[in-house]
Order: structure tokens, then sequence, then C-alpha cells
């Protein structure tokens, strides 16, 4: 697998598709971010095909103003959904990306409960089965017992904007959880459950599930789990899932036709 | 005022509802409710908009963590709007909305939409009077109870 990704970064290089390639090197024990411009660039042979994630979209946002050219980038399939995504929000020029899709792991895509494992056009083909979705607890309580499972998870939070940071997909410069008048003055702990809520509405159409919330959110709330109902109530009730294509846009980004509303006249 | 929806105790006194009207269409007729002098529950606090596609679905949130029992949303009927579409934003939020609270586990009820013309007083006192009644077999919110436990600690 190793030898396959350091192939493909190489070769995108020296056939000129790319004019840098963006992966994670591991270097004496560390993962870091490299950004490679010559195919003959030793940190290739460092780089790092594991269960470790990052948001390698993130980082390509970033990166491209720094490119020439096309700028291609070794990530999972949950990168590329980050891709399209970031790119509905005008922050990536997907002309001048391109994925070099690795396959995650069986490990990885069990303890992740995903069903897109492995990207459309890996550079290794892997047999990875898709996993089966994790457990929601929440879904088969009733009402007031799901307020207060969320109430409870919720009152452990430390306001530290993890999830936030650490979001490939919160991109807006003003940020609604800063604004005192919704989320409460630099107050600790945050007014809750508006402080999720408000988060948790943003990602209803824009969440791919990558998990990185969760695994930084030093306070172990499922936000997976309350993103992920949030997300699947919208594809319910609008049939549009985030992601999967960068062509579609979310219905509640436009005001599109009085045919298209439903039950309401 | 509470006799008017056929109740008087303290619960339905106790309520509060928080009310979004669109300033074209609602709020007028929540206008013309009131020169018609009829009669609805007094626990309605209105907030008059420009358009009901201004609303946020954050600040209905915000209204049910400040302690607020139900919310309306009451704009232009489709194809009404003042500005043409607005309202087709507010449909598609808040139809959302209102089963998202339902993730949250807030009661879907606690939020109304409802499209109020500058005609209709008799609807919009009638829509008030339903909506006091339904809050009101539903309790106050359970936030407002979560809140007053916090503060007594």
């Amino acid at each position: 697998m190793k030898e396959k990704v350091a192939g493909a970064i190489r070769q995108a290089l020296e056939s000129g598709r790319a004019g840098a390639v963006l992966f994670l090197a591991e270097e004496e024990g560390k993962l870091i971010p490299r950004l490679v411009r010559d195919a003959g660039d030793p940190a290739i042979e460092r780089a790092y095909v594991g269960d470790k994630r990052f948001p390698a979209s993130a980082f390509a946002a970033i990166s491209l103003p720094a490119v020439d050219g096309v700028l291609a980038v070794v990530g999972r399939e949950c990168d590329r959904r980050m891709m399209n995504e970031l790119a509905k929000l005008n922050h990536l020029d997907l002309e001048r990306v391109l994925l070099l899709g690795i396959p995650c792991s069986q490990e990885l895509a069990d303890a992740c409960g995903c069903d897109h494992p492995v990207p459309p056009e890996p550079v290794a083909e892997a047999e990875v089965r898709p996993a089966e979705a994790l457990d929601a607890p929440s879904r088969s309580m009733d009402i007031p017992e799901r307020l207060a499972y969320w109430m409870d998870h919720f009152s452990r939070c430390i306001r530290c904007y993890g999830c936030r940071n650490s979001c490939p997909l919160c991109v807006c410069k003003d940020c609604a959880l800063e604004r005192e008048e919704l989320a409460g003055k630099d107050c600790f702990p945050p007014d809750i459950p508006v402080f999720h809520i408000i988060r948790a509405l943003d990602m209803a159409d824009r969440c791919i599930d990558c998990g990185i919330c969760e695994l930084s959110c030093p306070a172990d709330i499922p936000l997976r789990e309350l993103y992920r109902e949030v997300r699947g109530l919208f594809k319910e009730h609008f049939g549009y899932e985030p992601g999967i294509s960068a062509e579609d846009r979310s219905p509640l980004s436009f005001l599109g036709e009085a045919a298209d509303l439903g039950a309401h006249e | 005022m509470a006799e008017a929806n056929g109740r008087r105790n303290t619960a339905d006194e106790d309520i509060r509802i928080l009310a979004f009207l669109c300033n074209w269409c609602s709020y007028a007729g929540a206008d013309l409710a009131g020169v018609s002098r009829l009669q609805y529950p007094a626990q309605v606090l209105d907030v008059r908009v420009m358009c009901t596609g201004t609303i946020s679905p954050y600040f209905v949130i915000k209204a049910f963590q400040e302690g607020m029992d139900g919310v309306i949303v009451a704009g232009c009927h489709i194809g009404d709007c003042h500005y043409l579409k607005g309202n087709y934003m507010t449909a598609k939020r808040f139809q959302f909305l209102q089963r998202a609270l339902e993730v949250f586990g807030i009661e879907k009820e606690r939020l109304r939409l409802e499209w109020v013309s500058a005609a209709e007083g008799e609807k919009f006192a009638n829509l008030i009077r339903d909506f006091t009644r339904t809050i009101s077999e539903l309790g106050p919110s359970p936030l407002r109870q979560g809140r007053k436990e916090v503060a007594v600690r």
C-alpha cells in the first residue's frame, strides 16, 4: 500500500498532472502534513498510510494559493466529500485539486461505522466491506428522555470550540457560536442546549460524517450521533445528502419554487 | 383574557409564547384582531420582523433557551410575500426545524408555522387561542424547568 501511494505521488508529479502533492508524512514518530513539488523528494518515501486521520481537504484549501496548477491530495473518501462541500462554500476550486484516494482499513471502517470506506478511483485496491452504522442510543428514546440524554452530555461541554475548530467544513468568518446574543457571552459553561443545537443545525446540510469533531472533543460528547441524526432527518425531509456530489445544492441555500415546498401549500 | 380560551388556571397564566410576525401580513393581521376587539390570550409576545424569511432557526432555539414555552412563526401566504419569495425559505427552514426539534428532545408542537394575511384577524385570534391551549396541555418547556433548577443551585 505504502509503495503504491508513493508511486502514485511520484507519477502525479512526473506526468505533470499535479504541480504539488499534499500528504501526511511520518517523521521521527510524528505525523506532519507535507507539500511536495519535486518527484525526487525523500519525504515521499515517508508518506503515511494508516488509520490516523486528518482533514486533508482543509489543508488543501489552505495550501492551494501557494501552488501553481493542480494540487494533488492524498486522502480518503471523506476527503473527497469534504472537497465537494468546500467547493459549494466557495472555499476550494475543484478544477485545481486532484484526489489520490486511499481506501480505509477494515478496522477503521468498522470503528467509524462507515458506509463509504473506498473512494471512487483508489490508488491501491483493497477489499473493504462497508461497515454497519453505529448505534444511536437517542433514537429509541421518547422526547423528554432524549432531552435529558442530550442535556447530560452537553452539560460536560467546556466551550473549547474544539468541535468547530477541528471541523473542516466550519468555515464561516462570522461564527454564530461567538455571538453573545445567541450562545451567551464568553461564559463557562456555555448556554446549553442552544450552543450545540446551533452547530447541529448548521451541520444538517454540510456534515459529511468524518467524525473529527468527536475525536477532538475533550468532554466525550457524542457529537457524531447528534449530527448524524440531524443529517439523516435532513435527507429524509429534503432528499439531500451533503458531500456526495459537487453539483447539487442544499435546499436551504436557495429559494426555489413554490412547488417544492411540500406540506405548506 | 384567559376566559377567551375557556380555561382559567395558573398553568395557563404562566406560559409564555413568542410570536414572530411578518410586517406586511401577520402583524397587520394581529393589528386587525386588536382593532376588531377580538379576545385572545395575553401571554403572547409579538416580535415584528420585515419578512419571516429573515428569521434564523437560531432565534427560535434561543427563544426556547430563554424560557419560552412555544414559538409561532407567522408570515404571508405563499405567493403573497411582499418580497415575492421570502416565505419559501421560511417554509423550508421551519418545516425542517419542527422535525429537528424532536431530535434534540423538544416537542415539535412547541413551534408552529402559520400563514396569516392582513385580512385574517379572526384567524390570528383563533391561532393564538388554539396554540395557547396546545402549549398549556404540553405544560411549561422542560428547558425552563431546567433553568430554574440551575438557578436554585
